[in-house]
């Protein structure tokens, strides 16, 4: 989907998915619906970050993370989800690693669980629907804390 | 059923089908029916509970359908659809979550709470929807992908 903001604008081109190093930000996405995780992963991969893998639900999430830790940079954690919700799942990635880095990607109407996410420790997050400049914006400024 | 309840779901659906489309959408009459009335082909559908309880449904033909997903995944890479395939069914389900959640948010302002189902998606030819005891307010977008009716049937909970 393309948005008005979603062509970038070459004369405020300071967002990238690219370390000081030159190697790009690795991402996990996990989000229930296959629309969402197409349009952040493009959003994403237009800026040279990677998509190191994708989950469908929160307990594949977690998983996903055990198994690429510690070679995975953020994770954008959808709320509802199937089997294991995202605040859940976010707790258990942060009882594992401390300084996990997770956005939290939330429908409207649900500030209640987006407060519960930044005490347990989610860096940010971002209210659906989604737009690129907002995408790009929230996540590298959780990389940047 | 009261016609405030109606009108976050079509401004909603007004600006997020004219973004996600890029192109006109021009909004038709409103109509009221309270005995079951037919489905065209695809229909997504959320539930509503809380002080108000209902439904809210998106419905449009197989060809819409496919077309609108189109439009909202251009751009990112993926096959273009020529049926609904599950990428398309994600597509339309996401559409209802936009359009419920932006008039949600309205409504929650105007003081009434309530929660959402996640959205279903139906399809098939021959379909009719009834609501015994709540009227079902519609209201047409005409899009140039063809049209969609936003139908919404909600009632305050005593």
């Amino acid at each position: 989907m393309r948005t008005k903001q979603d062509f970038p604008s070459i004369n405020e081109r300071s967002v990238s998915g690219v370390k000081e190093d030159g190697s790009p930000y690795r991402v996990l996405v996990v989000d229930d619906s296959m629309f969402v995780t197409k349009q952040i992963s493009q959003i994403l991969t237009s800026e040279g970050f990677e998509i190191v893998a994708t989950a469908g639900n929160g307990l594949e999430g977690v998983e996903r993370y055990k198994e690429l830790y510690p070679n995975i940079d953020v994770v954008t954690m959808d709320i509802t989800m199937p089997q294991m919700d995202g605040v859940t799942a976010l707790e258990k990635i942060i009882d594992f690693d401390k300084e996990a880095c997770v956005v939290m990607i939330s429908a409207l109407g649900k500030q209640d669980l987006v407060k519960k996410s930044l005490l347990i420790g989610a860096k940010n997050y971002i209210v659906k629907p989604l737009d690129r400049k907002k995408v790009l914006e929230r996540i590298l400024m959780s990389l940047q804390q | 059923m009261r016609v405030e309840y109606i009108n976050p779901f079509v401004e909603a659906a007004y600006g997020i089908l004219k973004e996600v489309t890029r192109g006109e959408v021009k909004r038709g009459e409103l109509y009221l029916k309270s005995t079951s009335m037919p489905v065209l082909g695809v229909a997504a559908i959320i539930g509503l509970a809380g002080d108000v309880e209902g439904r809210v449904l998106l419905d449009m033909t197989k060809d819409t359908a496919v077309k609108v997903a189109s439009a909202m995944l251009d751009g990112m890479e993926v096959e273009p659809i020529t049926q609904l395939n599950e990428m398309g069914k994600a597509s339309i389900t996401e559409l209802a979550n936009m359009i419920t959640g932006q008039a949600v948010t309205k409504l929650h302002n105007l003081g009434f709470k309530f929660d959402l189902t996640p959205p279903a998606i139906f399809t098939g030819d021959n379909m009719e929807i009834a609501d015994t005891g709540v009227e079902a307010l519609i209201v047409p977008m005409e899009l140039e992908q063809g049209k969609i009716e936003i139908n919404v049937a909600i009632r305050e909970r005593n």
